[in-house]
């Protein structure tokens, strides 16, 4: 179990920042992701491994008109 | 378009019925120190001075606005009365030419749907050019008896009032024929900028005016609305035609700002970053605002059929790849010069199939996501050509996009709830996904004929007209027919977030998300959890966004596109880069010295000021407030049922009712008492984080603080205290 | 179309270009209203920036102010420049050029003078191609073709 933005989410091995964005549907371009509190740079969600436990959040700017 | 000769006798028709000529000021840090006011009605046509108290306070823009208008009218003044006034100005940043986003008008009047002020801000050079002319502000006043058009001519440095009797009023034609009239030559056209509405904006109270610019590049007229709140209604009421303006030689300078290094260093900077980072982010520049469509939908934040749901399988019928191939690309696409962001995006070479231009192939200004939301997936209607038609339609016959597609999608739910039927409607099938119905009934508008005049009263009137007179129940209707304060509501489904319900309801000016846009902040990020948070967010937000409008600014440029650096700042959803950009706009121009926290200060006094201006006008307290339910969580059947896990979740954490073995019934009225509770404690919270009482009046301690306890403002605040 | 080719390696970061260009192109003696800059990177080498006439900011241009003339040669308009800057920040290689003393940019002419100008002969007047831009394509003013019927 990780938690995204505060939420329990289920983790399965292998997974990456750019496979938990997929998971969750978080198509919108303009967000950032920490995981505990460390930003990870866009180049690098495919390769960045989200581990068991781990509390990431994906914050969206805000959009809308 | 008709040939100089025809133009030429059209205008021989005209009969200038004032004549007014002015000194023009040079305009000075962002200011030209004094406003035009015309009256239509005596042909009274005086300049008036713009004091530094004026301009401490209210700044400029839809303060000014507001200001003008609080002193013409009288605490019983409708939306057609005589006294009403529709006022526009740009702010003191307006008219500046080297950063994004600068050129807004803010138009004010007292509404037709909201019976309050009503406010919008819209693109196209009408503001800057009025400004650049000698005025920060235009207030138009009384009712004329014959057509009549405004023309201003800063060139020339005189006014007239104009009898217009052969101009055909639609926008599209209207604002081409004046351009050519009153430009000197080809050249000349840009220096031209036509406010018009149309033949719908007659017979609707949901009409819109139309800004017009000449644009270069594509060499024709762009038009730009000021949508919202029935504006364009009270224009045709006044019987104005239309309003022009001319001011040659607009340059890097014409704003006269106190720093020009300034401005141009911040301005090189944003290009830059719009450069390099909007192909990355958005996409602005090449697919402008319907980029959301998609994303919307991945979010269940699309509304679809009346805001029953939240995605559709055919969205990716109307996303934003469409919407590329359709916009011409390669073209600077901005509504006001400098603006990079380019968001204006246009469908040339579209032709009508309905209507009394059938046939006719046209320029398309949009769709804008809104529109696209509106007329498009709201209704059932995933088909671009018919987004582009409405679109077309609306604009031309001076028809607010955002209300119509809320009007057409609640009268489709009511029909295919068989709460109205063909009797009702002359014979339209009114089903979600019926373009020919909505088209047809657009047209019905402009022609003041049939259903089309009881669908273009907006869907406050229209519960009120089907409850008294086809027996429909009212409360049903309150439930699902999405406006608040008799603004229909624009396109994003706030089911899911408290704050956003907020964002849109507890608003001044009613249901439009440019006061605070909060969805991903509270449901998708959970940043704003508790009530405090949110009430903060719900002070913060909309006062920065009401800044905009002080000083003639588009809101996109703020967010739309953000830093690279952006995430490693303290406040990211802030945009701190681009807010110290505001700041050093504002004293580059003024050579003032604000700081971040003054940015609110001033909003605050305007904002203030706009809630005790509804308050004087009989509105403004908290029962305004209230939403229809259907803003806030599932009213049917259907609805709770397509997100029943959802739902059901929610009863079990939050509500702490056990869903098992209960009908949908129980579970719609559970879930009901939680939500509508929930709203009012956040309107407690809100309403403490900015000072006002229970009742949603500004404390007069408040506006002691805030420095508006003028005496007239103070004493209707009094009233309900 | 010729364009000012540049040669940093044999620059002697005398400015001479930029004395020259501010002199008989600006009417100057401020060599910050140069069309081409010449600056001394951090690690000691040199640094020579002019408009290579690529055209990019024919494009992004909102006023049609920028064009290419007879030679090919990108000019500005100065009548019908509104000093928005967009082709400031959009300029592919950073070469339009903006002072506080000017309400609109200014970019190299290849007029040739700082070619002839420069004692160790870092710049060079050379010939080139460009894609033509969009502008430069199509009619300005009548793009798009119809509207697609697949979409009816
Ligand atoms: S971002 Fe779009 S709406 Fe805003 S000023 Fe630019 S072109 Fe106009
Ligand atoms: S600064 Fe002048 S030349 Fe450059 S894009 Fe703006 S209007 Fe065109």
């Amino acid at each position: 179990m990780i938690t995204v933005n505060g939420r329990n989410v289920d983790w399965e091995s292998g997974l990456t920042v750019a496979g938990l964005i997929k998971k969750m549907n978080y198509i919108f371009p303009q967000i950032f992701v920490t995981i505990n509190g460390d930003l990870i740079k866009k180049d690098d969600y495919d390769t960045t491994p989200v581990s068991d436990g781990d509390a990431v959040e994906i914050i969206h700017m805000i959009a809308g008109g | 378009m008709p040939t100089a000769k025809e133009l030429q006798a059209m205008k021989s028709k005209h009969n200038v019925l004032a004549t007014f000529s002015y000194d023009k000021p040079k305009v000075d840090k962002g200011y030209a120190n004094q406003t035009l006011y015309v009256n239509i009605e005596s042909n009274e046509i005086k300049s008036k001075p713009v004091t530094q108290d004026m301009k401490d306070k209210f700044i400029g823009g839809r303060g000014f606005d507001l200001w003008l208008l609080w002193h013409a009218v009288n605490d019983d003044t409708r939306w057609d009365s005589p006294e009403n006034e529709i006022c526009i100005a740009t702010g003191p940043i307006g008219g500046t030419t080297q950063y994004p986003g600068t050129g807004k008008s803010l138009v004010t009047t007292i509404s037709p749907t909201t019976e309050q002020v009503i406010d919008s801000n819209v693109g196209g050079y009408f503001g800057p050019l009025l400004k650049f002319s000698g005025w920060d502000a235009l207030e138009i006043q009384g009712k004329a008896t014959e057509e009549i058009i405004i023309v201003i001519d800063g060139e020339e440095s005189t006014v007239t009032i104009e009898t217009a009797p052969e101009e055909p009023v639609d926008t599209h034609i209207l604002s081409e024929i004046l351009t050519d009239m009153y430009a000197e030559d080809e050249d000349d056209r840009r220096n031209v900028s036509v406010v018009s509405a149309g033949r719908g904006a007659e017979h609707a109270l949901i009409g819109c005016l139309n800004f017009s610019l000449w644009d270069v590049r594509r060499g024709g007229i762009r038009v730009k609305q000021a949508g919202r709140g029935g504006i364009g209604s009270v224009f045709r009421n006044k019987k104005l035609k239309a309003l022009v303006v001319r001011q040659p030689g607009v340059s890097g300078d014409s704003n006269n700002p106190a720093d020009l290094n300034v401005i141009q260093k911040t301005g090189v900077k944003m290009h830059r970053e719009i450069c390099t980072e909007d192909h990355r982010q958005e996409r602005m520049r090449t697919t402008g605002t319907p980029h959301l469509i998609e994303v919307m939908n991945a979010y269940d934040l699309l509304p679809v059929h009346n805001f029953q749901y939240g995605k559709h399988d055919d969205t990716p019928k109307i996303t934003s790849d469409v919407w590329f191939k359709l916009f011409t690309q390669g073209i600077p696409d901005g509504c006001w010069y400098g603006c990079s962001m380019a968001c204006a995006k246009t469908v040339e070479n579209f032709e009508l199939r309905t209507g009394p231009y059938k046939g006719e192939i046209v320029r398309v200004d949009g769709p804008e996501y809104e529109t696209a939301a509106g007329v498009g997936s709201n209704c059932g209607i995933f088909d671009p050509a018919a987004i582009l038609e409405l679109n077309f339609y609306c604009d031309t016959y001076g028809v607010d996009t955002i209300s119509w597609g809320t009007t057409v999608a609640f009268l489709m739910e009511c029909y295919e709830r068989g709460i109205i039927n063909k009797e009702h409607t002359g014979g339209l099938e009114l089903k979600f996904g019926n373009r020919e119905a909505s088209l047809e009934l657009l047209h019905q508008v402009a022609r003041g004929e049939g259903f089309g005049l009881i669908a273009g009263q907006g869907i406050r009137r229209i519960k009120k007209i089907f409850a008294d007179k086809f027996g429909a129940d009212i409360n049903f209707l309150n439930d699902i027919g999405m406006e608040n304060k008799g603004l229909e509501y624009s396109q994003y489904v706030s089911k899911e977030s408290l704050a956003q319900q907020g964002g849109y309801a507890l608003t001044n000016k009613g249901p439009q998300h440019d006061e605070a846009w909060l969805i991903f902040m509270d449901m998708v990020n959970n940043q704003i959890p508790t009530f405090e948070d949110k009430a903060e967010a719900l002070h913060y937000f909309p006062l920065w966004r009401t800044w905009f409008g002080l000083n003639g600014l588009c809101k996109l440029p703020w967010n739309d596109v953000t830093p690279a650096d952006n995430p490693e700042t303290d406040e990211p959803n802030k945009v701190p880069e681009h807010v110290d950009n505001y700041v050093k706009l504002f004293n580059g121009v003024t050579g003032m010295n604000i700081t971040r926290e003054e940015i609110i200060l001033q909003s605050k006094r305007v904002y203030d000021f706009q809630r005790v201006f509804n308050i004087r006008l009989g509105k403004g307290l908290r029962k305004f407030d209230a939403q229809p339910y259907r803003a806030a969580g599932p009213v049917t059947k259907e609805e709770y049922e397509s997100r029943a896990e959802r739902y059901d979740g929610q009863l079990k954490e939050l509500v702490g009712f056990d869903p098992e073995g209960k009908s949908t019934e129980e579970k719609l009225a559970a879930l009901r008492v939680y939500k509508e509770d929930q709203y009012e404690k956040l309107m407690d919270s809100v309403y403490k984080r900015r000072g006002w009482t229970e009742n949603a009046v500004p404390k007069i301690e408040t506006l002691k603080e805030i420095g508006i306890d003028y005496p007239e403002i103070v004493e209707v605040v009094k009233r309900h205290l | 179309m010729k364009y000012v080719k540049c040669h940093p390696d044999k620059c002697g970061y005398k400015l001479v270009c930029m004395a020259t260009c501010a002199k008989k192109v600006q009417k100057s003696d401020d060599p910050a209203l140069a069309n081409i800059v010449i600056t001394k990177k951090d690690d000691g080498t040199i640094d020579m920036n002019v408009c290579n006439q690529c055209g990019q900011c024919i494009d992004v241009c909102p006023t049609g102010a920028l064009y290419r003339n007879k030679p090919g040669v990108v000019r500005i308009n100065k009548d019908i420049c509104v000093g928005c800057y967009t082709c400031v920040g959009f300029c592919p290689t950073g070469s339009m050029r903006t002072h506080e003393s000017r309400t609109v940019p200014f970019k190299c002419i290849s007029c040739g003078n700082c070619v002839k100008a420069c004692p160790n002969k870092a710049l060079a007047h050379e010939e080139g191609e460009f894609e033509p831009s969009y502008f430069e394509k199509g009619e300005p003013g009548e793009p798009g073709e119809t509207f697609p019927k697949e979409y009816f």
